[in-house]
């Protein structure tokens, strides 16, 4: 079925008739917002794929509770349920990976240097290693911290839109990046600390 | 602390061009997913109940608080309410 031809309400109304075929459609459709969501707030102890596949089993078994309306469109109730699937996952995890300096590779450990320490230039390695260090330090904070923060600094979504894929007001969002951004603050001065400390 | 903000954003900036990982559906995803099953009668049962427990609640909530209202005016003064049963269990034991 080509993108701009999708049946959206005709394909859910089949899936609600058990078609297989309508809700193979639908878990092609939704596939890439979804895995995009489970990605970015992966418990430890989890595979993606294991995280996506709980997301859409609770998608179907909850279809039939979702009602069309103008202020909630069906990809903003998709990731809403992705959303709260996600934290509770991390919420079962309960304990956070610890962050050691000296367990990180040297990419990482050259950019937790240069957010905590004095280095005055990033270092010149590649994005997949920031993107790593990005996600241990995130994964530090609270599970709903962490949402904001991954969709407000790498995926540059905007409060309101995070508002909307969450069901968050807007002044939650706000407060939630605040809260989270001190707790990052807490973190780099800890880090700090230890770094001088293991150099003295 | 602005410039741990300033730091933050910049490996923020990096991290964003990581390569963006594949998105498209792996082979067998759907098939698994609905082997889980689509929308169950087991799932439709049990919203059923739901539905109907949470209206059984709301009606005997409505008739506790009709019950409350019409016993309200008794309250003051009720002879209901006197404790009698000590006088007739101790009754009852002085006669033992």
């Amino acid at each position: 079925m080509a993108e701009g031809e999708f049946d959206l309400a005709g394909c859910l109304a089949s899936v609600l008739q058990h078609d297989d075929e309508a809700a193979r459609a639908l878990v092609e459709r939704l596939y890439p917002q979804v895995i995009r969501i489970a990605r970015g707030h992966l418990p430890q102890r989890t595979t993606e794929q294991d995280l996506a596949q709980e997301i859409f089993a609770k998608l179907f078994s909850r279809l039939q509770d979702y009602e069309p309306r103008q202020s909630v469109p069906f990809e903003h109730w998709v990731s809403r349920l992705a959303v709260r699937t996600c934290l509770d996952a991390l919420r079962a995890e309960r304990r956070r990976p610890e962050l050691r300096w000296g367990d990180l590779p040297e990419d990482q450990a050259a950019w937790l240097e240069f957010m905590v320490a004095d280095e005055s230039t990033p270092p010149d390695t590649d994005a997949a290693s920031a993107r790593e260090i990005v996600d241990l330090l995130l994964s530090q904070l609270k599970p709903e911290d962490r949402l904001v923060i991954t969709w407000l600094d790498l995926e540059q979504k905007s409060v309101r839109e995070i508002s909307q894929l969450t069901g968050w007001s807007s002044p939650l969002v706000k407060v939630r990046a605040f809260r989270a951004r001190r707790k990052l603050r807490k973190l780099a001065a800890m880090f700090r600390e230890r770094h001088l400390y293991e150099r003295a | 602390m602005k410039e741990l903000e300033r730091r933050w954003q910049l490996c923020a900036a990096r991290a964003r061009l990581a390569p963006a990982r594949s998105e498209t559906v792996p082979l067998g995803f759907a098939a698994r997913v609905l082997a889980r099953g689509l929308p169950a009668t087991d799932a439709g049962l049990e919203a059923i109940w739901e539905r109907l427990a949470i209206r059984w609640l709301a009606a005997l909530v409505g008739v506790l608080v009709i019950c409350a209202a019409l016993e309200l005016p008794n309250l003051h003064g009720a002879p209901v309410l006197k404790p009698g049963i000590e006088n007739t269990v101790s009754q009852l034991v002085w006669k033992l």
